[in-house]
């Protein structure tokens, strides 16, 4: 098959946005929604919460450090086998949960097995997305993302479905025939040869020149700062608004308000990065930046009605940095290298997420009240965004987007050995 | 016991009756509040008998405040496990004379005769009924009513603790082992008891035999029945029974046993439309693939076709009288 110069931005590329979309669906709405379980799971184990959700903290930590491999295997046969075998992986996992007699199984089969495959699909997926796009990548990223959300209002209420026909061990039977749609999803993934693939190498070749390129380590450590902000309030707001003694009805519609926003903004950020011409990663900034304030501001908010206004931006911000922050790495690195980029990336950025939250916990059991822990997610997001500041072109006002050809002359210029192996695809 | 045969009205008594009732008054154990104008309604000798007899059963005091204006019944729901003296308390609140009102306790509307005061206090008329509570049938709606035209009532509903199980039906598989919770707030029954149905009719579980039923609650309130190696016929209604002093109080617990082809069915049905889906994309795209290739050796085709035509006329007209003489000839 001819080598394209340029990514096709539609065509087929739109058919990947729908697989990637299913894909955030099934992989993160699983894991939003699987709380419905976590009671079941308590009652019939016998075990303490603590010890239950430990089931999905164990999937997101295998799904985020295997990352690396799935961009790496990608990177050598191409991302379609990998992504299928991911998806049977998945399933599989659930398949055995469903027979499981303990808690150990369950972190086994739940947490190792489906974490791997998720491992295995998500990663490869949005790196195949970024290849297919580069005018519209913002725009592709941003609507293939906003399966997570929409999932996790479809899920949770099928879930309950499910349990309350099923019972927990037919419902998981049920939810792995649901994951292995994963498999279809990834036949969609039409392998794709771009103009510096023959130039960047085989795996080991690529991680390698990546770990020596400036830009990107500095881009891992700003997503590692935001990533350790940005996944405490999902976890806090509830029990925040509690504190200040709401009820639970009014408390899951700020929440279902902020989600609902996160939606919107996905989809607002991704056209808007876009349209505006120059580097993404003043976009990421700007929204990261907006984040950490209305993050910093929450303790501050009292107001019934000013609450509802920050939950509003925080899930309009938060949601709007997401296809942004994948967006700027294609623009750093460059499409050839972008599968294991993001494999790296999402790798070293889970050590924040994992940091995170258990740090927010700490910070409110020490002070008594939320307010330290939503300050310093601010500033740790606000620390990101500083750091993004030092990215290549960011001052420019109109610097290009990379273009394939200058990839390919700084592909070659860092050495990277001509391939032996692993052209990839075809 | 003796008691005044009929409702008492707050009146004013005449002088003779006022020196014969405070003599009386001042002999016997008085109550908190009482006004020389109240006479005793139970005699003397019986009622320290029956205070003796259960003074070392706790007492229970409950209040209702009604006014002139309330609309709606007030009712105040009280849990009882054991024998208690109880202690209820009525307060009438009305503007304007107190004298008309008519006074009376009832239980279950069946009228009461005994062991209750009234006592006035500026706009409030109060009303106290002391009594026991020994077994079942004491039990029931404890009301206080001020009759002056309409009615004013308070009512004391007295009942067992109530249990509370799983209202959803509980779902199991078979082979599967699964554990029934009946719980209560804050109670200590003296029993449980666990009964299953066949058909209508209640059968106590069996614990004793062979494992497959056991019985135990880490706490007073609360029990347990584990249910081991579940089959089919294991379905149905399950009944927990707690039983106190004073009476008994049920739940009802659903079970449902389902076998393993339940949802394996959906589920393979989910595996074929997935495998059906994977087939289809890749056959489209080999057929897209070979479409691609095609048109290229069309495209030659048409060419060479075309320089054909433009070269010579002659050889077009040829092809075909080629072809009919060809097939003529077979």
């Amino acid at each position: 098959m001819a080598l394209r110069a340029e990514p096709p931005d539609g065509g087929w590329g739109w058919m990947v946005v729908l697989a990637a979309f299913f894909q955030s669906a099934l992989v993160f709405g699983v894991l939003r929604s699987f709380g419905v379980f976590f009671v079941e799971f308590v009652a019939v184990f016998e075990e303490p919460a603590a010890r239950v959700s430990w089931i999905a903290s164990i999937g997101i930590a295998v799904q985020q450090f295997g990352s690396p491999v799935g961009s790496a295997l990608s990177t050598k046969f191409g991302p379609r086998p990998v992504v299928m075998t991911g998806g049977i992986l998945a399933a599989l996992g659930m398949l055995l949960a469903s027979f499981a007699t303990s808690l150990t199984q369950l972190y086994l089969s739940i947490g190792l097995l489906s974490g791997s495959g998720w491992a295995l699909t998500f990663t490869p997926t949005l790196a195949c997305l970024s290849r297919y796009f580069s005018r519209r990548r913002s725009l592709a990223t941003g609507l293939a993302l906003t399966g997570v959300g929409l999932s996790s209002f479809a899920f949770a209420p099928l879930f309950q479905l499910l349990l309350s026909h099923y019972a927990w061990r037919g419902a998981l039977l049920l939810v792995s025939a649901l994951s292995l749609h994963l498999v279809a999803c990834g036949a969609l993934l039409r392998p794709l040869s771009l103009a510096e693939d023959p130039a960047t190498g085989g795996p080991r070749a690529q991680v390698t020149s990546l770990l020596q390129h400036g830009p990107f380590l500095r881009y891992t450590v700003a997503l590692t700062l935001i990533n350790t902000g940005y996944f405490i309030p999902y976890v806090h707001l509830v029990a925040h608004l509690q504190d200040l003694s709401w009820d639970p009805l009014p408390a899951a519609f700020l929440l279902s308000v902020a989600a609902m926003s996160d939606l919107v903004g996905r989809v607002a950020s991704g056209w808007l990065g876009d349209t505006i011409p120059g580097p993404v990663a003043r976009l990421l900034m700007l929204w990261t930046t907006l984040t950490g304030i209305s993050l910093a501001l929450f303790p501050v908010a009292r107001a019934p009605t000013a609450l509802v206004v920050l939950a509003v931006v925080y899930g309009f911000t938060s949601g709007a940095l997401t296809p942004v922050a994948f967006s700027v790495l294609p623009e750093l690195v460059g499409t050839g290298r972008i599968y294991c980029a993001l494999g790296l990336v999402q790798m070293v950025e889970s050590i924040g997420g994992l940091l995170g939250a258990p740090l927010s916990g700490y910070l409110r059991d020490v002070t008594g009240n939320y307010t330290a822990s939503f300050v310093v997610a601010g500033a740790f997001l606000l620390a990101g965004s500083g750091v993004l500041i030092t990215l290549p072109h960011f001052f420019c006002v109109s610097a290009p987007t990379s273009r394939p050809q200058d990839l390919v002359k700084e592909a070659l210029d860092t050495k990277v050995p001509l391939p032996l192996e692993g052209l990839g695809e075809d | 016991m003796s008691a005044l045969p009929r409702p008492r009205r707050f009146g004013a008594p005449p002088p003779w009756l006022l020196l014969s009732l405070c003599l009386l008054a001042a002999a016997r154990v008085s109550l908190a509040d009482s006004n020389p104008q109240d006479s005793p309604s139970t005699s003397l000798p019986v009622r320290e008998e029956m205070m003796a007899k259960y003074s070392n059963l706790s007492l229970e005091s409950h209040n209702i405040s009604l006014t002139e204006h309330s609309s709606m019944p007030v009712e105040k729901n009280i849990t009882l496990e054991k024998p208690s003296n109880i202690e209820l308390v009525c307060q009438f609140t009305k503007s304007g004379d107190l004298n008309s009102v008519n006074v009376t306790w009832r239980k279950d509307d069946e009228l009461l005769e005994n062991n209750y005061l009234v006592n006035a206090t500026g706009n409030i008329l109060y009303t106290q009924y002391k009594f026991t509570i020994i077994d079942n049938k004491q039990l029931g709606s404890y009301s206080c009513v001020f009759e002056e035209g309409k009615e004013q009532r308070g009512t004391f509903n007295f009942k067992v603790p109530e249990i509370h199980g799983k209202s959803k039906p509980l779902i199991t598989y078979v082979g599967d082992s699964t554990v029934l919770v009946c719980k209560c707030q804050d109670c200590f029954p003296s029993r449980w008891t666990w009964y299953s149905s066949n058909g209508s009719v209640q059968i106590p579980v069996d614990a004793q035999m062979n494992n497959k039923y056991v019985v135990n609650g880490t706490y007073a309130n609360e029990t347990r029945l584990k249910i081991t190696q579940l089959s089919e016929e294991d379905g149905g209604s399950y009944w927990c029974q707690a039983v106190f002093q004073l009476g008994e109080s049920e739940e009802q617990i659903e079970l449902v046993v389902l076998s393993y082809l339940v949802p394996l069915k959906p589920f393979l049905a989910i595996v074929a439309e997935v495998v059906l889906l994977v087939a289809i994309i890749l056959l489209c795209e080999m057929y897209t693939q070979k479409k691609k290739k095609h048109p290229d050796h069309g495209k030659e085709f048409e060419q060479i076709e075309h320089l054909k035509s433009d070269d010579s006329n002659g050889i077009e007209n040829n092809a075909p009288r080629h072809r009919k003489n060809e097939s003529m000839g077979q």
